[in-house]
């Protein structure tokens, strides 16, 4: 996760269009565009919105000029967080259907049913959509101007502090954290290498992350008495300075805010109205 | 336990969000009164900390891992559960703003199971056994590995509500796999516990007065 997070942040200091983007106007749109996915009812028809908001994602991501590869990396990485869940799906009799067609009988009285697959298809529409939009964000804004975005649309100053500090000690970790990785390697230790006994893997485990929980202590007190030295002090950190969205941007933002409910709720008042034949499941 | 988004429904994770907002006030109350200049950077990197041993894949077994929650680490070290309930809280936005790890909607959930019950079920337990059986280690244990229980199955009931997985099958496979990972963190907890109290006893504020 901390060799991802170097990862994301060199294709966050890209100087696209995208990238340039106030990151108030990303954190509002991808946040838009998952709620909007996720309001969206359990049903077919959120093929629908699901392709609009990918389409809108697709030119977003197009002119950020990331490739499609460095795309489809992030989502392999983000994907087993709910694949699992999803793929589950297809064994269960979903408690939003009242029928079920088995379609694949399997052993110990398994069975596939053509509802759950539905359901898990559905799943899978609003769970990629939403990833895609985390994946643009992170992907073409740097951590900390996502953090001055986060204080802008008012964030508590504890955490803007907190998370900006801690930031900043996160690329420190992941300096150490590959440190003691390496003497891992060098000690020829391998946590699930199964030759060794059980207990001592867990020992060792236990210390190396006492020791970089020690060391972060450490690192603290060491970079506090840096900071006394050079004038720091609670209210001047928190100083960010105020921006206002115009102009253009805010045009842009207003478009895709507007885009993105008519996105969702033209196929849902549509199908919902019966304007075109509705398919989908009434819950 | 990163519950992701579009697994729980609007409505359901708006309650949570409006659940997990207290909480979050309340620890955002015991920041302001807790936090002095001086412990700024240190709660900083305590948070960077965890983040870090959340990276550390654990083996569970049958070729699965887990990692570390850390809730009751950060409440027991910092004597609050409003600490870990801060800290997992920041942890939380990071992880799912960045990396896609937990969900926007459902960040109210997950802060509710990491943060809120993994902090308080940590901390209370740890208080409790361990005035009952006057050692440090083995409450830290026990603390964890309720910590990560008890989330988990909760975890399980709120996707069961959601409609995105079935009650039973769902309690056993959280309840059995995080029952197995919350063994690792007890004892990693504890560990950690161990060697922090050995050589920086002055950093775990619960065991100030012990000491």
């Amino acid at each position: 996760m901390i060799e991802e997070l170097q990862n994301i942040e060199r294709q966050a200091m890209g100087n696209s269009r995208v990238h340039r983007l106030d990151a108030r106007t990303k954190i509002i749109l991808a946040f838009a565009a998952i709620i909007a996915m996720v309001a969206y009812p359990y049903s077919k028809d959120v093929i629908v919105p699901g392709m609009l908001l990918f389409a809108f994602f697709s030119v977003l991501w197009a002119f950020s000029g990331l490739s499609v590869l460095a795309y489809l990396k992030r989502l392999i990485l983000i994907l087993p967080f709910g694949i699992f869940i999803i793929i589950f799906q297809i064994f269960f009799e979903n408690s939003r259907y009242d029928t079920f067609t088995s379609i694949l009988d399997l052993p110990l009285g398994i069975h596939v049913y053509a509802e759950s697959v539905e359901f898990a298809s559905i799943l899978l529409i609003k769970f990629i959509v939403c990833i895609s939009f985390i994946i643009l964000l992170s992907s073409t804004t740097t951590m900390q101007d996502m953090l001055a975005g986060a204080k802008r649309l008012g964030m508590p100053s504890e955490f803007v502090l907190i998370i900006g500090l801690m930031i900043r000690y996160l690329f420190v970790f992941a300096e150490m954290y590959g440190k003691v990785i390496n003497v891992f390697e060098v000690k020829f230790f391998n946590a699930f290498d199964t030759n060794l006994p059980y207990k001592y893997r867990l020992r060792t485990l236990a210390y190396a992350i006492g020791t970089l929980f020690i060391r972060s202590y450490e690192q603290g007190e060491r970079t506090y008495i840096s900071m006394l030295c050079r004038g720091y002090s609670r209210d001047s950190f928190l100083r960010i300075e105020k921006k206002k969205i115009q102009g253009k941007e805010l045009g842009f933002l207003i478009f895709g805010i507007i885009f993105i409910v008519a996105g969702v709720t033209v196929p849902y008042l549509i199908f919902d109205l019966g304007l075109i034949p509705s398919v989908s499941m009434q819950f | 336990m990163h519950i992701p988004d579009a697994f729980i429904p609007l409505p359901q994770a708006a309650i949570y969000w409006i659940i997990a907002l207290i909480f979050v006030a309340l620890a955002l109350r015991w920041a302001r009164n807790e936090l002095s200049e001086e412990k700024i950077p240190l709660i900083a990197v305590l948070a960077a900390g965890i983040f870090a041993i959340q990276a550390f894949n654990l083996p569970v077994g049958m070729g699965t891992s887990g990692h570390l929650v850390g809730g009751a680490l950060a409440a027991i070290v910092l004597g609050s559960p409003f600490a870990a309930v801060f800290i997992l809280t920041i942890v939380l936005i990071i992880q799912g703003v960045v990396f896609g790890d937990g969900g926007i909607t459902t960040m109210g959930a997950n802060i509710i199971n990491m943060g809120v019950i993994g902090g308080f079920v940590g901390y209370y337990s740890y208080h409790g056994i361990k005035s009952a059986i006057k050692n440090k280690f083995i409450p830290a244990a026990i603390a964890a590995w309720l910590g990560c229980f008890i989330a988990a199955v909760v975890c399980a009931i709120e996707m069961f509500i959601a409609g995105t997985f079935p009650l039973v099958p769902g309690i056993i496979a959280m309840g059995t796999y995080h029952a197995a990972i919350g063994i690792i963190e007890g004892v990693i907890t504890a560990g950690a516990i161990y060697l922090i109290y050995s050589t920086r006893p002055d950093l775990i504020e619960l065991d100030k007065g012990d000491a």
